[in-house]
Order: structure tokens, then sequence, then C-alpha cells
């Protein structure tokens, strides 16, 4: 495959997210590119082979593009009018740093079930509680072995 | 990677799932090692990273202990 139309390609989905807060659809980055429905899927299932993308690859559907979410998940991030959903609690954090923009985090606690609010101002986290912790359940060279999970 | 309270919770919910404790982080620290991971996601030029340059962030971010060490499948979060 064309290493050029594979990023183009990256940069579009990613592109695409930012604007509409979700990935786009096979035969959405077909019309995009001007291509057939098959080559964009080919297109998918490289993303995907190079990690650059996971896809729920039954229905051709971008399920992480890291660090958005292609499905909804407790974690939401509120950016100039828009929501996103994060994948995990690191990448509720990631979506601002990606889109270097102010954001309001509007999370929930794994075990406690209670709301849990951060906002992004300027670059710097504001209103936030000392107390709270991220858990990384793996070590680096396992995160790999079952994505979802980690 | 999960939200907790406080490390009281996360210990709850190690002991109620059976697993063990593995490596916890202020919303701070992930939020500088976030900047470092993220910061350039959206370019056209991002193509991925090698696990030298995912060390390196590793290293800039302050993680240093083994956890955060070896050698994974192609990075490329």
């Amino acid at each position: 495959m064309d290493e050029g139309l594979v990023w183009q390609g990256r940069h579009f989905i990613y592109s695409h997210i930012a604007d509409t807060t979700r990935p786009p659809s096979v035969d959405e980055a077909a019309a995009h590119f001007g291509i057939s429905t098959e080559e964009a899927s080919e297109l998918y299932k490289e993303l995907h082979n190079r990690h650059a993308l996971f896809l729920n690859t039954d229905e051709m559907a971008i399920r992480m593009a890291n660090p958005f979410s292609g499905i909804p998940t407790n974690f939401k991030v509120h950016i100039n009018g828009k929501t996103y959903f994060a994948n995990c609690a690191w990448d509720m954090l990631g979506i601002p740093a990606a889109l270097h923009c102010d954001a309001i985090i509007d999370a929930i606690c794994t075990e406690s079930n209670e709301s849990v609010e951060i906002q992004i101002q300027d670059g710097n986290l504001r209103f936030t509680n000392d107390d709270l912790r991220i858990h990384f359940p793996l070590p680096f060279t396992q995160w790999y072995d079952d994505l979802v999970f980690t | 990677m999960l939200l907790f309270r406080s490390e009281e919770w996360v210990d709850k919910w190690c002991k109620r799932n059976n697993l063990e404790r593995g490596e916890m982080l202020s919303i701070q620290q992930v939020w500088e090692l976030s900047k470092l991971w993220y910061g350039n996601r959206m370019s056209l030029e991002y193509h991925g990273r090698s696990m030298e340059q995912v060390a390196d962030i590793f290293k800039q971010a302050g993680l240093t202990a083994k956890f955060w060490h070896g050698q994974s499948k192609q990075e490329n979060r």
C-alpha cells in the first residue's frame, strides 16, 4: 500500500474525530480519498496492523484511535462545546494534550462510582484533587497483549 | 488505565478483583506524560515512535521504575 496514503489516512481519521468527535466510517474515508470502499477497508486494516488505530474488524469500525474512543465511555472530555470520549483515565488527559485546548473532564471513580471533574486551562491542571490516582495495572511490556483490558 | 479517588480506592478495587497493584500516578504526573506522549498526535508527520523514543518519554516524565521499561510490540499509542 502507498505509504503516503497510509499516513494521509491516519491524519484524515484524527482530523475527522477532532472536528466531529467520532471516527469516520470506511465509506466516509472512501469518499474523502476518492477510492473504493474495499480500498478504504484495506487502508483501515493497514493502519490497524501498524497499531496506528484499533479496529473492531467485524464491523470495520474504529474502536480506538488513541487517545480517542470510538464508543461512549466513562471518560468524557468537553472541549469548545464538543464532547469526546477517551479510552481510559490516561487518555482523558491525552485528548486535551493532543488538541492543545482547555478542557473540562467528567469522569467516574472506578471503585466508588463518584463523579470526578478535572479542568485543564492554559496547559495546566486546575481544580483537581491531589488524592486522585490513575492506576496502570500492567507493565509497559504487556500493554498490547489486550488493549481493551489495558 | 482507571481513575480512582485515592490510593485507598485502588487497593479496594485490586482486592475485589484479586489483582496485584500496578503503578499509581497522580493526575499531575499523567498530565505531564500526556503532553509528551500525545502532543504531536494530530500531526501528519506522526508515524508512531521507536522503543528508544518511548523510553525517552518515560524518562522525561520521571518514570524510571522497571514497570516502564522493556520491549513491547510496535509502539503507536
